[in-house]
């Protein structure tokens, strides 16, 4: 048995470091987004055998599900005509590399490389690192999945940070570009039957690892990139949302997250003296609360990400002309 | 059992082996993005098996969201990166 899960894992760990090269080596830019998709797909796999199932199921849901979605609609929007040459044939031109200048970003890799491996080979053989504090308080934490104590509770100053990271991008986004509202052509009967069936399927697995997550691996992120799938699968049905709801509501939706985050913050700043500092009796309800309005938040967020634009620019310039 | 569960996923896991050849040679874009679908399905699989071997119950919702998520990855090709072969039609 032993025997297996080493040659399991070596052959995993050889075929990541293979993927990561091809993905990052390959000329032809939709044959690297599927191979950046299968190293998502081998990396929750390594995740899990790391004894890590948060992080694989972070993974799943955003390394392989949403970047793939992300990544494609990017690709139509880059070449919408040298993409068709892409596709009918292939055409596996000679790329004719420039190699001149490529030697600094070489060195500066092969230098980080090489503090991380000395890093790494530097740790001790055995380290608890914070397991056992983590592990000694949890019961006032209110969560029993010690991941999620750690990052609600005795890290919440983190997260509060990642979710504002989410809205920042968005922010970047929507400086750029404005958002295609109009809807699209009837994308034909399986796919608008598949979003039907589907969207439902994705709130509630979404509601599930919300719930999950206190005390199993689950949370936040994970619940919310699900949600956002179901909004990414909506858009790509050819569903757009009314403009209404497009300023005021969509606006409200993305910082209700960060903004009870933060009122919680304040609250507990004044009344425990401890920013995030959870008086034990009320934190499991306390976390769950902060959980469901980051779920909605984030979920809402990568949705409005892969529409790819400010939606009320669009409005204003119809009004416009 | 646990033998017979790891040594099950290691021939999936070989399976991938088999895919990724696809992957590589094409020739078009579908081969490709096929072959990513059956890299989604056999991960789930996989984790199922790891499950079981494992007894860990988590697995089973990776595994979960594997599924739902590869949907989105199909969908999001043929709308987006797809050429629309009725559009092409019409021009010509």
């Amino acid at each position: 048995m032993t025997l297996l899960t080493w040659i399991f894992d070596s052959l995993l760990g050889l075929s990541l470091l293979w993927l990561a090269w091809r993905a990052l080596a390959c000329p032809n830019l939709f044959k690297a987004i599927v191979l950046f998709v299968a190293f998502g797909l081998l990396m929750a796999l390594a995740w899990v055998r790391l004894a890590a199932p948060d992080v694989a199921l972070a993974e799943a849901a955003i390394g392989a599900g949403l970047t793939g979605a992300l990544l494609m609609a990017a690709l139509a929007k880059l070449h919408p005509t040298e993409a068709h040459n892409d596709f009918a044939v292939p055409p596996e031109k000679n790329v004719t590399k420039v190699w001149s200048w490529q030697w600094l970003p070489a060195i500066t890799i092969l230098l980080v490389t090489t503090g991380l491996g000395y890093v790494v080979l530097s740790l001790p053989p055995y380290a608890t690192g914070l397991s056992t504090e983590v592990a000694a308080n949890l019961e006032i934490s209110g969560a029993s999945n010690p991941v999620t104590a750690v990052l609600l509770n005795f890290r919440g100053y983190d997260t509060l940070l990642e979710i504002v990271v989410l809205l920042l991008a968005l922010l970047g986004v929507w400086s750029l570009n404005s958002a295609d509202l109009d809807h699209k052509a009837a994308p034909g009967i399986v796919l608008d039957t598949l979003a039907r069936l589907l969207t439902p399927i994705f709130i509630l697995v979404a509601a599930y690892l919300l719930w999950v997550g206190a005390h199993a691996p689950g949370g936040a992120f994970q619940a919310g990139a699900v949600l956002g799938a179901a909004g990414v699968l909506l858009l790509l049905a050819g569903w757009r949302p009314r403009t209404g709801l497009m300023a005021l509501p969509l606006r409200l939706v993305l910082v209700i997250g960060p903004a009870i985050f933060v009122i919680v913050a304040m609250l507990t700043l004044l009344i425990a003296g401890q920013m995030l500092e959870y008086p034990p009796t009320q934190a499991g309800a306390l976390i769950l609360i902060l959980e469901t309005a980051a779920t909605v938040s984030i979920g809402v967020t990568l949705a409005a990400l892969f529409l790819g634009g400010d939606p009320r620019k669009n409005n204003r310039n119809k009004n416009h002309t | 059992m646990q033998p017979l569960y790891l040594a099950l996923a290691l021939f999936l896991l070989l399976n991938l082996g088999a895919g990724m050849w696809r992957v590589l040679r094409g020739p078009t874009a579908a081969d490709r993005m096929l072959a990513a679908q059956l890299f989604g399905t056999t991960a789930v699989a996989i984790l199922l098996l790891l499950a079981q071997a494992t007894a860990n119950a988590a697995l089973r919702d990776i595994a979960l969201v594997f599924a739902l998520l590869a949907t989105m990855t199909a969908v999001a090709f043929v709308r987006r990166a797809w050429p629309n072969r009725e559009a092409n039609h019409e021009s010509k």
